[in-house]
């Protein structure tokens, strides 16, 4: 079934629906405990459904980050975890406790939004204290923790500025150091990077996973930025319209994607896609088509490699060498090459009408390479990857 | 031959300019409509017939503006030759030159043909300023189907029974309406020396029997003329007390209606006849008034023109000759207004008497309403009376305000020319020149329309006495004000007593305003609302209604036996108040009211500024902890503060100078408690003897509490980081 593809079953996880909140799910194995966990839970918006029955689980000090392209459901997910939106069926557990039905706060949670939503009319310091006044905080913890988190965060010279009187990337901080003085049971962050430009983005980025390492604490990130969910996450969740659709670790996931949707998603430029046929030859099995004839893992793919089986064959560009001659899985028409210095993609085709492709040179070559070029390329076989052209699948994970 | 030519056409110049000096018009002003319009009319067509060459231009001004409009253009040249107009204001009218000797307006033979009782009133020290056309006064309208004939008594009329109605109504609260009671208990509302004497025994008897009448129920309480009318045409009362002028409605709204007019009864208690007040009105001459113009005011007191104002105008007119004439000797309602004025007592002319209205009506009302008894109110009202009579301060020399002025002049030159010598100025003023340019227009008009009239009201208060002959009198206004003119400090209409109704005033309201319409503003940005729209309009409506008819539609809610509140409230089961018999309701009325008008426009301040506020924000708050209220309290409400402040700092200021709702719901009443600063100031230029001096020294001490008071808000409420 689509909906669970990459969830561990059931049985492994926390409790059931019909499991009382008292009881904490305990996992078979001696992994740290769940502390967050979403079942089967959907959520639509008027007619247009948004969540169709997911599941998630985070354990204890881990970084998960839900990924995937807008209009997927993933910022739904994390307002669900939030409390600011209700599910419509399912169920979601914190800390061992069902909060389906909880205000956000009571559920022990602190959540940086996109637009940082800092107080406008508090300076940084009680913006800080916000949450921890609210909760009846004695003052001295207060000021303690605002000290504790500013020092962390190079506040101390903005504790009395406004909101207004911020850079951006200043007041990124100033969110992250609102939901660090709170110590909750899990941390929410809404692309939390996308409203800072490249470069200092780059640098929060790293920052947010030394602050995940520094406290130990459980993080839900959402981006549909690969480069942050790939360097950020210990579990990437991708999604795709409304369902898990893989969950793993970051490399595992780029290395094996399970459907045709995750290996184009992750990975930049995207994998390369051609349709072909399996075929015997020399008693090896190749994937032919489009101008294309690749080797494929027979210990990877197995009994699903059947001959004349239709496939859709994918290649990273990065996974293209140069062949020498005889050797050649394809011959790449180089219509243009991009230079970047340190490498270069050329971009052509392999034969006249067929889709476009894309192959990473390194900086050496890319210099003899022109357009109009005719380039001969080999792929090692393990780097092949074989789906299924009606369902999607990848031919390994069915 | 060229001698000829140029003699015909001097010839013919002067023969044109002859026929038009001949073609002459003499500019009409009056007040009336319907039947006694039509009337002046047909007589005026038939005057230009006989007279040709003269055209005479009749122009209706409505009542309410009249004597302003009078005021205002007359001694610039600009009004008419004559008016119309009710003799009581000629007094005022003198005073201001609006009036003129009517002379040959009033020959010999003219002056035998007029009653004399109406020739005395139009005339002042001697001199008569106008030619008297016809007399109102009050008489007994009776409803045929309800009384075929009334009892000689006041007494036995208000012992009938009349189901579900009264047998007699009035305008009880009115000393106009009072004074045939007064008159006939032997009181007078002026005594021989011109000073107010509607107190004593007498006039406390008239007072406690109309009480008496109410108590009975034999009269509706604190009836409006309009609500008078309606109970009569209505069939809800036997007769009502009223003039002429309830005649030419009656034949105007309600033709199916019979009824007959009577005399006014006498009273058992003293045996004595109810006499109206009498108005004479005339046709007087303004300054401009040229030998033409008063040949027409002749013409109009003449046989033939009191005949066609009789009949077709229903005039009870001042020559008697027109009286013999069969047709208007058998007219037995004309007959009754004629007799009602002819036995009735002119009204005086005097500022005493016009000064005497309001306190009289003042004691009247609390009389009435058993606020205090008869004797007290009326000893009350004639100290009132005394304090607005009270001689103006005396002339001060101007001498120390010009030197002040003049030492303020110099300054500002000496400044400007240590300014001008500085080095550069001429540079930069060449600089700046193209910027001046810009704003010169603007400047010119903000000095036209907002400077020069605050300097002239600010000048003005610096004056007593009338429009024409000013007195200089220095601070003895602001002087008076502040001291409340020797009496108590935080007495009956002293400032400071009003000036604390009016901070409580504001306060309540502008607390009110921001309360609901930040309350109603947030609810309607609510996502869930369903038909929000709709609800925006019906509750931006209010706002949008004119605010002294939505005033008026208040006061008759609140209206103590006829009011929809009232009504509720005794549906419930509740006892009705009398609301503005007491401050406290009356106060509460008026806040109603202003509450009613104030509150949408905190409401579209709300709506607007909310959306400016972030809905992450919000939520942040909400995953912070926060609950609805707080998320309200520490967010929502924080960041409204930078729109909703300049709001409140406005409202404040309209509330504090909210004329129209206290004029028109509570009238300050009880007994000017809830004044405010405007509409006391207000009273003292046009209610009190025209003391504009006094008024405008008022309206400087307004001004001056509003910009400090402002400042001082805005500061103190402005964002941290003005501050």
């Amino acid at each position: 079934m689509m909906a669970n593809v990459g969830v561990e079953p059931r049985t492994q996880a926390a409790p059931s629906a019909g499991t009382s909140a008292g009881e904490t799910p305990v996992p078979v194995v001696a992994e740290k405990p769940v502390r967050c966990a979403v079942r089967g839970v959907t959520k639509a918006f008027g007619t247009t459904p948004i969540l169709r029955g997911v599941d998630l689980e985070i354990r204890e000090g881990s970084f998960a980050v839900l990924v995937g392209s807008s209009g997927c459901g993933k910022s739904t997910l994390l307002r669900l975890v939030a409390g600011l939106e209700e599910a419509d069926t399912g169920s979601l557990w914190l800390a061992g406790k069902d909060v389906t039905r909880l205000p956000p706060r009571d559920r022990d949670i602190a959540m940086v939004f996109q637009s940082y939503a800092l107080y406008p009319h508090l300076t940084v310091k009680d913006n800080l204290a916000f949450g921890l006044k609210l909760r009846g905080t004695p003052a001295a913890e207060v000021a303690s923790r605002i000290r504790e988190a500013s020092a962390m965060l190079g506040l101390d010279a903005l504790l009395e500025r406004l909101p207004k009187q911020l850079s951006g990337g200043q007041r990124q901080r100033v969110a992250m150091g609102r939901a660090i003085v709170r110590r909750p049971s899990i941390f929410l962050f809404d692309e939390p990077l996308s409203n800072l430009d490249a470069a200092l983005r780059a640098e929060v980025r790293v920052e947010i996973r030394r602050l995940h390492d520094r406290l130990g604490a459980t993080t839900l990130y959402v981006t549909h930025d690969q480069v942050e969910a790939m360097t950020l996450a210990d579990t990437l969740w991708v999604m795709n319209k409304g369902l898990v659709e893989q969950k793993g670790a970051p490399l595992e996931v780029y290395e094996r994607p399970c459907t045709r949707f995750v290996a184009t998603f992750l990975g930049s430029p995207q994998m390369n896609m051609e349709s072909g046929v399996l075929v015997t030859k020399d008693g090896a099995t190749y994937a032919e088509g489009g101008g294309l004839s690749v080797k494929v893992d027979e210990d990877r793919f197995g009994s699903a490699l059947t001959r004349g089986r239709k496939v859709e064959i994918g290649v990273r560009p990065h996974d293209f060498v140069p062949a020498r001659s005889g050797a050649a899985a394809c011959s790449l028409k180089v219509e243009i090459v991009e230079a970047l210095g340190f490498e270069a993609f050329a971009h052509g085709w392999l034969r006249a009408s067929g889709p476009r492709i894309i192959a990473r040179l390194d900086a050496e070559e890319a210099r003899r390479v022109k357009t109009g070029d005719t380039l001969p390329l080999a792929v090692d076989p393990t780097k092949v990857h074989l789906f299924d052209p009606e369902t999607g699948r990848a031919l390994d994970a069915e | 031959m060229a001698r000829l030519s140029f003699a015909v056409i001097a010839a013919l110049v002067l023969l044109l300019g002859a026929a038009r000096a001949r073609a002459e018009t003499v500019v009409v002003w009056h007040a009336y409509r319907g039947d006694e319009e039509a009337a002046l009319q047909a007589v005026s067509r038939t005057y230009e017939r006989e007279h040709p060459g003269v055209t005479i231009d009749l122009l209706a001004i409505p009542h309410d503006a009249y004597s302003a409009k009078l005021g205002a253009a007359v001694p610039r040249g600009h009004g008419p030759h004559l008016f119309v107009d009710p003799h009581e204001r000629l007094g005022f009218y003198l005073r201001e030159k609006i009036v003129a000797p009517i002379g040959d307006g009033l020959d010999d033979a003219t002056r035998r043909a007029l009653d004399p009782a109406a020739l005395a009133a139009v005339t002042l020290d001697g001199v008569a300023y106008g030619v008297p056309i016809a007399g109102k006064a009050l008489l007994l309208f009776v409803n045929d189907a309800l009384l075929p004939k009334a009892p000689p008594t006041m007494e036995e009329l208000a012992a009938l029974v009349v189901p579900g109605g009264y047998p007699l109504a009035y305008e009880a609260t009115s000393a106009f309406f009072h004074a045939p009671f007064m008159h006939a208990f032997g009181a007078r509302m002026l005594d021989d020396a011109d000073h107010f004497a509607f107190f004593g025994d007498d006039a406390a008897r008239s007072l406690d029997f109309v009480r008496d009448l109410s108590r009975a129920g034999a009269v509706p309480e604190e009836a409006s003329g309009a609500l008078v009318k309606q109970l009569f045409v209505t069939g809800k009362v036997a007769a009502v007390i009223s003039g002429p002028w309830l005649a030419a409605e009656l034949r105007e709204e309600a033709k199916g209606l019979r009824y007959h007019t009577e005399p006014l009864p006498i009273v058992r208690a003293t045996g004595n006849p109810m006499r109206s007040y009498v108005t004479i009105e005339a046709a007087i001459a303004t300054p401009i008034a040229t030998p033409a113009a008063r040949a027409f005011a002749r013409w109009l007191a003449s046989h033939d023109a009191a005949v066609v104002r009789a009949r077709r105008g229903r005039q009870a007119v001042t020559t008697s000759s027109a009286w013999e004439d069969p047709q208007i000797e058998a007219d037995a309602e004309l007959q009754s207004f004629r007799e009602a004025a002819r036995t009735g007592v002119v009204t005086p002319v005097t500022p005493a008497m016009r000064a005497a209205w309001v306190p009289a009506n003042q004691a009247i009302l609390k009389a009435l309403r058993e606020d205090m008894t008869a004797k007290d109110a009326l000893l009350q009202a004639k100290h009132r009376w005394e304090d607005t009579m009270r001689p103006p301060p005396p002339p001060a020399s101007p001498a120390p305000g010009l030197a002040l002025g003049g030492l303020v002049l110099l300054g500002l030159a000496a400044l400007a020319l240590r300014r001008a010598r500085a080095a550069g100025f001429a540079a930069e003023l060449r600089a700046s020149m193209p910027a001046y340019r810009y704003v010169t227009h603007a400047a010119i008009t903000v000095g036209l329309l907002v400077v020069f009239p605050l300097a002239a009201g600010a000048l003005t208060s610096l004056f007593a006495g009338t429009r024409d002959a000013p007195v200089y009198v220095g601070l003895a206004n602001y002087l008076g004000i502040l001291t409340a003119r020797g009496g108590d400090l935080l007495g009956h209409g002293s400032f400071y007593l009003t000036l604390l109704v009016t901070v409580v005033w504001t306060v309540v309201n502008v607390s009110l305003h921001v309360g609901i319409g930040v309350a109603v503003g947030s609810l309607l940005s609510r996502s869930w609302m369903k038909i929000r729209a709709v609800y925006r309009i019906l509750l931006i409506l209010p706002w949008a209604v004119p605010s002294y008819v939505t005033a008026l539609a208040w006061k008759g809610m609140f209206h103590r036996q006829f009011g929809a509140i009232n009504a509720i409230l005794t549906w419930l089961g509740a006892e009705p108040v009398s609301w503005f018999s007491h401050f406290s309701t009356a106060f509460a009325a008026n806040v109603a009211t202003n509450v009613w008008l104030g509150f949408p426009f905190m409401m579209v301040v709300t709506m607007g500024a909310l959306t400016s506020i972030s809905k992450d924000v919000l939520e942040a708050a909400e995953v912070d902890g926060a609950t609805r209220w707080q998320r309200f309290r520490l967010v929502t409400l924080p960041l409204l503060k930078p729109a909703l402040l300049p709001a409140v700092v406005l409202g404040a200021v309209w509330t504090f100078n909210m004329f129209n709702v206290v004029f028109l719901v509570s009238g300050g009443e009880p007994d000017g408690a809830t004044d405010i600063l405007v509409s006391e100031a207000y009273r003292w230029a046009f209610t009190k003897d025209a003391q504009y001096g006094y008024a405008a020294a008022y309206a400087v001490l307004i001004f001056g509490l509003l910009a400090v008071s402002s400042r001082v808000m805005s500061r103190r409420l402005g964002d941290p980081e003005a501050a």
